[in-house]
């Protein structure tokens, strides 16, 4: 037997073959990089996949990246840095009364597909149809008092409100249930978008094809009445993990894309060429929520004790990256009701916790703590073990898995809600304080209110603050409200955390101020 | 092999039955509440209600497994809780793209993998041989996801061969194939380790049998008798394990589709089971529990056709 390598497997090659074989070898590397190099087109991340084309059916900014692409709205947020609404489909629209408000749409504005003109029908079927039991609209809160819209023209109508709505100016008209659909479409529909496409358009862009679990592929709208979109097609891609988000990024198979605070420091130091990072405040809030009608945490200085042993910084640099700053509260800075700073510093205090366990005649106290399964929040629950041993705390922590996570504190899913003892939860956010402390009052428990929080004066404020039109007056309740938060010892403010966003520098993308991307104002650089 | 072959079909019907009254079971008690994940915290009480009644969540578990499969006696995987569509329309969407992902892992491993077995076979005990195992060894221990997230950034970030997301553009069978080659080596690298050390060793085997002996002392070239002969009977292992393997590759293939950003069975049942949407979950599971079984009975079936005591057992 021979230990030669054989010749029929690695048969000889002359210097020339060897050469012609690199060559080949060199062009065809490089026909990717010429594929991927196609002008007027945009890729975008999503991170999953909206059910549908019907507002009655969203549930938040997923639908919102594809709804502002392909619909219009009365007004629309302002990209930049300041919360702020411009008139979109409205040529004027003002308050006229605490419960109502008028508008005039522009004329002319046209619907894709020969649906013809965009008219104050539309308006008001688009927002009416919320308001409908049968319906199921899963954002119908987000109108709040809202009642009807009165048709007094082709381009002209009221809105009505039962009772002053501060939100109807910040959510409900710039956000999901704002959006304009087609009243003659969607009643030739059967009344609700369940089509593989969208049946009329009439935003910047329309949707091509809907490649399910992958992306929707879209295009210029030619009926598109305002300026044409600057990019011949935009694919929303579901890209569900943040790292191989980053990846697809560096490989230039996506334009724009959000990444995670782990990403952050190193690409602000060494961003990759041809790429930019812009970093944002975001408007979600994280918390150590603790359920008050715990029989281990009914005395208040139990409570307290935890709160004080709960090291806000800590968290901050090993779950964040320090990317993030300390919240004050559930209300971003930014927005009304934002508090400046929170009433136990974020610095844990071990020896006041112990004072306050002692005051208490617990020894030692043996917790359990229920987290999300993402590295965050499990990171954030370990430094919190580490630091809370230090006050005589022991923390067991558990780790749930989504589907199980988010019933824990639900009554209609068993009794679990009933034995909560600490959790970390995370809830996004819209720009108007309400949608903050709405998850807070005492309906909320069994539900939301997993900390069971129940207080009479925070209940009746939030009520109020709705209806309050006096900017001051309703930061000055917000901050209130937040306040009894703190005081009740069950509430641990976290952070709001950021949003980082990777992006081309051939575009020049637009973005609330909270970092989420308004696809339909991107632009090529 | 006709009553061999009806054996192992009842047998296969018997497992895709149990798996999935067991599957169902457990999804149903699972913690975690469909209407609460499923319509987010703005869906009032009243829509919830509704909700649970339209998709009979009332309903004891034993009832609903019963529904499911008198669904499934009538060609019905139900309807998808978040889309209102039929279950049928979502699996059998996402399944072209998870075979594909498979049988392409199948073509990397059985391709490298027998090379590399044979080749190590027929340079036994050189240092190359050494090497082809040390590399086996090496591939059989990668975990997938690292496979992927490494080749990921060698071939597509380093040297930008391949495309990090997506299935390709429909339609386009070379699109589709380049998109496909990255994700489908992922999957297929760890078992090109299992089906060289298999392929070596029964090849090996093999070497030593008489009528390898026979064909040598005619003076039949030698390429001839290890790659004509002694390989075809070599690969027969490996073909049963590659069967068995699938339920591996679907396995590996929810990571490849999330980390590839490609549709398919896994990133499916993976999204539907954390929004608890057990219609899309039991009709995905469904379908990649009988792909399984059915590759499985194949590789039995050509097993049994190649090599008779393989009938002759059962």
């Amino acid at each position: 037997m021979t230990h030669a390598i054989p010749r029929h497997l690695f048969p000889a090659a002359t210097r020339r073959q060897f050469l012609a074989g690199t060559a080949a070898l060199g062009t065809l590397s490089l026909l990717p990089v010429v594929a991927w190099a196609q002008d007027g087109r945009l890729n975008v991340r999503a991170y999953l996949e909206p059910d549908d084309y019907d507002p009655l059916d969203a549930s938040g900014f997923l639908e919102e990246l594809l709804y502002g692409c392909i619909y219009r709205k009365l007004i629309q947020y302002v990209p930049g840095d300041e919360w702020d609404w411009q008139l979109d489909l409205a040529e004027s629209i003002e308050q006229t009364s605490p419960t109502t408000i008028e508008f005039r749409l522009k004329e002319g504005q046209m619907w894709s597909d020969g649906f013809g003109e965009i008219t104050a029908e539309d308006v008001k079927f688009s927002l009416d149809r919320h308001m409908v039991e049968e319906n199921n609209s899963r954002i119908k809160p987000d109108l709040g008092t809202f009642t009807h819209v009165e048709v007094t023209g082709t381009h002209t109508g009221i809105i009505h409100m039962e009772r002053p709505f501060a939100p109807m100016w910040t959510i409900a008209l710039p956000y999901l249930a704002g959006t304009i659909i087609c009243k003659e479409a969607v009643e030739a529909a059967g009344g609700k978008i369940t089509t593989a496409i969208p049946p009329a358009v009439c935003g910047p862009y329309r949707v091509v094809e809907h490649r399910l679990g992958e992306r929707w592929v879209l295009e210029r709208n030619p009926d598109f009445s305002g300026e044409p979109a600057d990019f011949e097609r935009v694919d929303l891609i579901v890209i569900v993990d943040e790292a191989a988000a980053e990846i697809a990024r560096e490989a230039g198979d996506v334009d724009f894309t959000a990444i995670g605070p782990a990403s952050v420091a190193r690409l602000q130091d060494s961003p990759p060429e041809g790429m930019q990072l812009s970093v944002h405040p975001a408007l979600f809030y994280t918390w150590v929520g603790l359920n008050m009608e715990h029989p281990k945490f009914e005395d208040e200085r139990v409570r307290r004790a935890i709160m004080h042993a709960i090291d806000v910084p800590s968290i901050l640099q090993a779950a964040y990256f320090d990317v993030a700053e300390p919240a004050t509260g559930i209300i971003a800075p930014g927005l009304i009701g934002h508090r400046p700073e929170t009433m136990i510093p974020p610095q844990a205090d071990f020896a006041r916790a112990r004072e306050l366990l002692d005051e208490a005649g617990v020894d030692t106290l043996q917790i359990n703590i229920d987290v999300l399964n993402n590295v965050t929040h499990t990171t954030a629950a370990q430094v919190m073990q580490a630091m809370m041993a230090q006050a005589g705390i022991e923390l067991n922590i558990t780790v749930h898995e989504g589907g199980s996570f988010w019933s824990l504190g639900v009554a209609a899913d068993g009794d679990r809600w009933q034995d909560l003892e600490l959790t970390i939860k995370q809830f996004s956010m819209t720009p108007d304080p309400y949608y903050a402390t709405a998850w807070f009052v005492t309906d909320q428990i069994g539900d939301w209110n997993w900390e069971q929080f129940s207080n009479e004066e925070f209940d009746r404020l939030h009520e109020e603050a709705l209806s309050e039109t006096d900017p001051d007056r309703r930061d000055e309740m917000y901050r209130r409200m937040q306040d009894l938060m703190e005081e009740s010892g069950a509430y641990r403010f976290i952070t709001h955390g950021v949003t980082a966003n990777l992006y081309a520098d051939s575009i020049v993308p637009a973005t609330r101020p909270d970092g989420l991307p308004l696809v339909q104002f991107f632009r090529r650089a | 092999m006709l009553r061999y072959t009806f054996q192992r079909i009842v047998l296969a019907l018997a497992i895709v039955f149990f798996a999935i009254s067991a599957l169902y079971t457990v999804m149903i008690t699972l913690p975690g509440d469909p209407t609460t994940v499923l319509l987010g915290p703005r869906a009032t009480a009243e829509i919830r209600a509704d909700f649970r009644e339209r998709m009979g969540l009332d309903n004891p578990v034993y009832v609903q497994i019963a529904q499911f499969w008198g669904r499934i006696l009538t060609g019905d995987m139900g309807t998808d809780f978040n889309r209102n569509r039929p279950v049928a329309e979502a699996v059998l969407n996402a399944l072209p793209h998870t075979m594909a992902l498979v049988f392409g892992a199948i073509f990397w491993s059985a391709t490298l993998g027998i090379l590399l077995g044979a080749f190590s076979a027929d340079n036994r005990g050189s240092w190359l041989d050494r090497i082809s195992g040390v590399l086996s060894v090496a591939f059989i221990a990668a975990p997938s996801f690292v496979v992927a997230l490494y080749s990921l950034l060698v071939f597509s970030v380093w040297l930008r061969w391949f495309p990090t997301i997506g299935a390709g553009e429909p339609g386009d069978i070379m699109s589709r194939l380049y998109h496909l080659a990255l994700p489908s080596f992922a999957i297929g690298l760890a078992w090109v380790g299992y089906v060289a050390r298999i392929v070596r060793a029964s090849m090996l085997e093999a070497l030593g049998e008489n009528y390898i002996r026979t064909a040598r002392a005619f003076g039949l070239p030698r390429r001839t008798v290890i790659y004509n002969y002694a390989l075809r009977v070599a690969i027969l292992p490996a073909v049963q394990v590659l069967g068995v393997g699938i339920g591996g590759m679907l396995s590996s293939a929810v990571f490849a589709e999330i980390v590839f950003s490609r549709p398919g069975l896994g990133s499916l049942i993976y999204d539907s089971v954390s929004g608890r949407n057990y219609p899309v979950v039991m009709g995905s599971m469904l379908v990649a529990i009988g792909f399984f079984v059915t590759c499985a009975l194949i590789a039995d079936l050509i097993n049994a056709a190649l090599d008779p005591r393989h009938r002759s057992k059962a």
